[in-house]
Formats: C-alpha cells, structure tokens, sequence
C-alpha cells in the first residue's frame, strides 16, 4: 500500500481545497456515514448526549470564531446563548412562529446583541474586554429574569421544533436537525478562516495594530466577528431550547460560560478541528463524571460519606489541569502532530 | 524536554495516588456501623429487579442540601432491600446519578434513565425538576420532585409533587401568622426576600396570589442569587419599608445571609421573619449561628427529629450507622420519605400490573406506574410527612405542612399539620400564564 508522502496540488482550487486527497474524502464521507447512522445502534441517551455535544459544538465554534482566530475574549457567551434560547422560545412558544423563523431571529437578536457588547472591543482588550463581556452575561440574565414576556424566574416552556409540518419530536429526529445545522456551522466556520475575512480576524488578533496599518478596519472586523460568534450562540440557544423544552435563566451561569472557553482552549484555538475535540472532550468527561460516584460507592461501600461524591470534581479539575500543563496547545495540535508523524512514518525525520 | 516527562510522571502519580487512597480511605475512615437492631429479611428480595431512578444534586452549588437527600433515599432503599424483602421480593434498583446542580445534565439524566428502564424518577430540586419535566412530560416518564416549585405541577401532567411546593410555604406561614403572631391593626406589611429563581418565585407567586385574600399588605420585595454572601443593602431598603414580617424563599446559605444582615441592622429580632422549606434546615442554623436564628420560623412538611412516629426508629437507627453527620438534618427525612413513597407507587404497580409489564421499563410500564402506582397512592408514610394521597388536578401527593421555630438552636415544631390547599394560580392567566399552558 501507498503512503502519502506528498501531496501535489497543480491548480489553486486543488490547492484550496478543503478535502484535498482521496484520503481525505474517504474519511470524510465514512465519518458522515458513522455521524448519520448512530441513531441506528444508539439508545436515546447517547443520542441525547450527541444532541447536547451538537449544539454545544455549533456554540463553541462561534466562540472560536470570536476568540480563536480573532483574539477577542468573551466570557459571557452563555449570556448571548440564552438570548438566541428566549428569542426561540417566546417567538415559537408564545407567538407561534414557524421553528425556522424562530432560528433565524435568535441567531440574529443573539448577533445583535453581541455586536452592542462588542462595541468597548475597540477600547479595551485581553482581560478587559472578558471584564466587559461579563457584564454582558450578567445584564442579559438580568434582562431575561426581570421580562415577563421570557416567563421571569419561573422560565417558559418551548415546544418541539417542526419544519413543514414534520415535528422533531423523537431524539433520532432532534439528532438529525442538531448535527446537520452543526455540519453546516462547521463547514461555514472553516471556508469562513480562509476567507478575507478570517484573515483580517487573524491579522487582528496576531498584532491589531500591524492589522490596522495594513489597512484593515479593526473596528468593523472586530464587530464582525462579535456578531458572527453571537450569531452562532444564538442558533445553539434556539436548538438547546427546543432539545430541553423549557428555559429557566439558571441554565446559562458564568460558569457555563467559562466551561465554553475551556473547550476552545482543550480543543485547541483558532483551528476548525479545535472545537469539536474540545467539545467532545469536556462533555465525555463531563458524562463520565456523572457515572463515577455510583461506581465508587458500589464499589467501595465503606468509603466514607461523600467521599465518592467529592471525587468526582477532583478528578474533572485534575484532567483539565493535567491536559493543560501537557498540552497547552490543544488537542488539535496533536491531532496534527499525529497525522505529521503517520505521513513520515516510519521516517523520524 | 525533561521537565515535561517530570510533569507527565508527576501527573500519573497523582492520579495513581489519588486512585490508591480511596480505597485506604475507606480502610481508616469511620467505619460504618451495622444497624444497632439488625433484622433478618422476612422475603429475601431475590426476584427482578425494580428500577428506581434518582436524579441527585450531589455535587455542585446545591450540594449542601443534595448530599444529605442523596444518603436519606439510598440509606432508605438499603432499608427496604435488606430488611422488609424488597418489593414483594423483588429488590430496588436505584439507578442514581449527580447531576451537580447543572440543567445539560439533568436532561440528559433523565433520558439514561429512561434508557436504563428506570420505572420512574425523583429529583431533589425544583431547578433539576424543571431542566429535565418537559423531557419527561413528552415522554410519559412519570417523575416526583421532593422539592418543587408550582410550575413543576401546573398545569398537572406527568410531573408530581412529594409535598406541597413553595408558594403552600407562604401560605400555610400567613394563615399561622395571622392567626397565632399577629396582633396589630389593620394589615399585616410584609417584605419578601427570594433567591432569584423558581425556589423564590414559587414562594412570591403565591404571596401576589394570596396577599389581598388574606389581607396582607406587600411593602417589598427583594432578590438574592444563591452564592450571596451579603444582603446589607436589599436588607436596608427593607427595613426603611418598615415590615411587620419577612418572609424568605430560599435555599439554607442565602437565607443565614439574609437573616444575619437583618440582625446585623437590628430588624431582627423585632420582625417576625419566617421561611419557606427549602432553606429551613439545620444547615441554615449552622451557618448563620444558632444565637442570631433564634426564633425564626419556618414552615417545613416532615416531622422534625425524635419526634414519635412510626417510622423515627429505624430512619435514626439508618442515619446513625451509616451518614451520621447528616442526624438532624430534615432534609435526610424528607428524601427517607421519599423512597418509601416510591417503594409503595412500586408495591401498588406490582400489585396492579404485574412484575412482567414493569419489567420492560417503557411507555407502557411508565403509564402503569403513573395510573395504577402513583394515583393509587393512600399511604400515611410512617409519619414522617403527611399522607400522600393523589386529587385529580391536583399533582401534589402530600398536601400538609408545619410550623416549625428555631428553639435554643433547634428546630422544634410549634404547630400541627396544617392543610396546604392548592392554590389556583390559573386564575391569574396574566399574572401565572405558565399556569394554563
């Protein structure tokens, strides 16, 4: 068998391409074909799993889009989740709107409400702009408890989603509608960074002020890049709605928030792969957790009380910090260095 | 290069250890006691299992009170297992997992344990309840919160209540204080506090509800997030409003908060302040202190501990042997009450249905469970609550509570059990439109 030891590109399509080899296609289409078929030997709970790791994924990727390949921190992103989420909600529950209307609009309220919160973005960076994005997620959450239109603190309930008279209302159907608008997030968010724009997003977040002199708008990119992050959250809001089917403002804590950042640094920053490793990762582990203090009681009956309980979180902060420290990069940094290493095989060098 | 190897090992050594040690912990922990009064099981539970599912907070924010329900309900299901012979000889199954607080993991729990055949479901907060009722509502999985808000009820659908929710908390405490503490002309001000989600607005629905009808008047109304660690300034509006009693619908931390900024200001002891029953726990005297808490009220709806009922012995002989720090803690009660309301729904379905149809764990067994287990309910609980009995259009099983007081730092009993009626918020379409939905 023929190993790739190079691969010759001899026009710029070929060379843009985002599946360049044979290779390539066939892994793509045999993931599809294992992603598409899982309802077919998965139970409703690892389909339900799936369905929260979708639409976290579609919402990570919107953050990456803002931190990752833009450099702008944003530390209330389940803030602008849940403004996708209520704008679902109220437009198809109370209002009775068509699902897809109600996509659309949460991902454009989300969008537009990020792009008000992006504004200090010119100003301040770094550290001061996640200060400033905590307030966003603090006012938003304000806003939703405060309206009686979102249902206050009590919350609203959501019905399922339905598109020309097909109701998504079994998790196979939910799983279907969550991965094929994720697919479609992470194939826009992937042309998106080879695009004019995702240069300018890069170039911002390397050195703004370089980017500034080479004639790049910061304003406009980085407003742009707010929007489109919100815009994403916003349409993981809407499905997050309707897979749960009731909202409460407690579903969308700073600590969610900050969750979403760990996934993007795990998975690995400013890359298409970053996301949907980080994603997979965090909320695999976060299934996992779950499962550890029942194992460990029936287990070790004489384990103290709460010792198993406790566990649990210990081990979750160890991993995260162990991954860290052993790779900062990300897990799609070493995604890379493993295909690296299998295109030089069995070569070290 | 090298230090990153260093890293690595330190890493696994950590984890090896971390691995190691829970098992020595076990070994040099407090052993646990056997029951003091072992009793042979009657009927060995040794036919199938019945699936017994637990979504519980036993880690995270809410932990405080997750912790001692979780040991009361497993501590309840050991009890049942070992010494009554199961379910007609057939053992519970607790299929429990720690949803840490966190509304993802809540909804994705309750479809695992839809998965895993789980019979039915508990949850020990209105905030897991409410993340996971509309799941479990689609799919006709019957579920139970020991601690529920009225939007967990109403409208009634698959969801029911162990006992009455937060807005019969402020009920039951405005009848008692009207009748038993308010001397006064005229109406009675009250202030409410209330943690900023369902727990306090369960509490303040019912006060908007009920406050013209009992002929009380609402001065203020302030809010609170459950990690407050100060209520000096919501505290002094309060106490320019001048109220006769406070009312705070809470959980044990931000209540202690709060009651200790108003001690702190010098409006209590002056007002009568009162709690609803998710914040009334021996927790919230401990970490507010006893001395600053005396005399508070609260309503709660177990009996307290060492009172006389039947099922006292055996749930203290339990709590002993097996969770110690949680003696005192009226929280371990109400979820001890909790399986033994699950174990008679399984008795009743058993009886009703058959262990074959149970079995299978699907819709159909779920809709046995709720028909023939859950609205066939007429148990007296062994006094630990009041006795849960179901009303059509009413999903609440227990409909009564008590008045309890902080007494010498204790939490003594000042009242009997006083009837919660429900309270008909679809009435208030405007005001409740989560009511009529």
């Amino acid at each position: 068998m023929g190993l790739p030891c190079g691969t010759y590109n001899y026009s710029y399509a070929k060379d843009m391409a985002i599946l360049r080899t044979k290779t390539h296609w066939a892994l793509f289409i045999a993931l599809l074909i294992l992603v598409f078929t899982a309802p077919l030997y998965c139970d409703n709970y690892l389909l339900g799993v799936a369905n929260l790791m979708g639409i976290t994924l579609i919402a990570a990727v919107g953050l990456n889009i803002l931190l990752g390949y833009c450099g702008q921190l944003s530390i209330g992103h389940a803030g602008f989740i849940a403004v996708g989420a209520y704008t679902a909600a109220v437009l198809t529950g109370t209002f009775e709107l068509p699902f897809l209307v109600g996509l659309i609009c949460a991902g454009l309220m989300a969008g537009l409400v990020g792009l008000f919160f992006g504004i200090p973005s010119l100003k301040v960076k770094g550290f001061y702009l996640g200060i400033a994005t905590i307030a966003a997620q603090f006012i938003i959450i304000w806003f939703i408890n405060h309206l009686s239109i979102t249902g206050g603190f009590t919350g609203i309930a959501v019905p399922y989603a339905s598109i020309g008279g097909f109701v998504f209302d079994t998790e196979a159907s939910q799983f279907y509608l969550i991965m094929t608008i994720a697919v479609l997030c992470v194939f826009f968010a992937k042309n998106l960074a080879r695009t004019r724009i995702g240069r300018a997003f890069v170039a911002i977040r390397d050195n703004d002020l370089a980017a500034e002199v080479m004639g790049i708008n910061l304003f406009y990119y980085k407003l742009l890049a707010f929007f489109i992050g919100c815009f994403l959250a916003g349409i993981a809001g809407s499905l997050l709605a309707h897979w749960i089917g009731f909202m409460n403002a407690e579903q969308f804590s700073i600590s969610e928030s900050i969750l979403y950042i760990g996934m993007v640094i795990i998975g690995g920053m400013g890359s298409a792969l970053g996301p949907i490793l980080g994603v997979i990762f965090i909320r695999l582990l976060q299934q996992g957790m779950m499962f550890i203090a029942p194992m460990l009681e029936s287990a070790f009956p004489a384990l103290p009380a709460g010792f198993a309980s406790g566990i649990a979180p210990m081990l979750f902060g160890v991993v995260i910090v162990l991954f860290l420290v052993l790779e900062p990069r990300g897990l799609s940094h070493r995604w890379m260095l493993f295909k690296a290493s299998y295109r030089l095989w069995p070569f070290s060098y | 290069m090298k230090s990153r190897k260093l890293l690595t090992l330190a890493g696994v050594i950590f984890l090896a250890l971390a691995l190691a040690v829970m098992p020595l912990m076990a070994a040099c922990g407090p052993a646990p006691e056997e029951p003091t009064t072992p009793t042979t099981p009657t009927t060995p539970a040794v036919k199938g299992p019945l699936k017994y599912g637990m979504s519980i907070c036993m880690t995270g924010v809410a932990a405080e009170k997750g912790s001692p329900m979780g040991h009361g309900k497993l501590d309840a299901i050991k009890y049942i297992n070992e010494e009554l012979g199961g379910i007609n000889g057939h053992p519970i199954e607790a299929i429990w997992y720690d949803n840490s607080y966190d509304a993802a993991k809540a909804a994705t729990i309750v479809k695992k344990m839809m998965s895993d055949g789980a019979l039915f479901f508990t949850t020990n907060s209105s905030k897991m309840m409410m993340a996971s009722q509309e799941i479990a509502n689609r799919a006709g999985f019957p579920g139970i919160a020991s601690f529920s808000s009225p939007i967990c009820t109403n409208p009634p659908q698959h969801i029911y209540a162990q006992m009455p929710d937060y807005g019969d908390d402020f009920a039951a405490f405005a009848n008692y204080y009207l009748a038993n503490i308010w001397k006064g002309e005229g109406k009675p001000k009250l202030a409410l506090h209330l943690l900023n989600n369902p727990t306090g607005s369960g509490s303040g629905d019912a006060a908007l509800c009920l406050a013209d009808e009992l002929g009380i008047e609402i001065v203020a109304t302030e809010e609170h997030t459950a990690t407050t660690i100060s209520e000096m300034e919501s505290m002094t509006r309060i106490k320019a409003a001048n109220p006769d009693v406070l009312f705070i619908g809470s959980t044990p931390a931000p209540s202690a908060v709060v009651i200790k900024n108003a001690y702190e200001l010098g409006l209590y002891p002056g007002v009568v302040i009162g709690c609803a029953h998710a914040s009334f726990t021996k927790a919230m005297v401990a970490i507010a202190g006893a001395d600053i808490v005396e005399g508070v009220y609260g309503v709660f709806p177990t009996c307290s501990w060492g009172e006389d009922v039947p099922g006292m012995a055996k749930m203290t002989e339990y709590c002993k042997a097996y969770h110690p720090k949680d003696y005192g803690n009226m929280d371990y009660i109400t979820s001890w009450a909790e399986a033994l309301v699950g174990a008679e729904i399984l008795r009743l379905a058993v009886e009703n249905c058959g262990y074959d149809k149970l079995a299978a764990g699907d819709a159909a067994a779920w809709e046995c469970v709720e028909k023939n287990g859950i609205q066939k309910l007429d148990y007296d609980v062994e006094g630990l609550h009041g006795p849960v009995k179901y009303t059509a259009g009413d999903n609440r099983l227990d409909k009564s509570v008590r008045v309890f007081q902080v007494v010498s730092g204790e939490i003594t009993a000042v009242s009997g059990w006083i009837d919660a009626p429900r309270i008909p918020y679809e009435n208030f379409p405007d005001k409740f439109p989560w009511a009529v939905k």
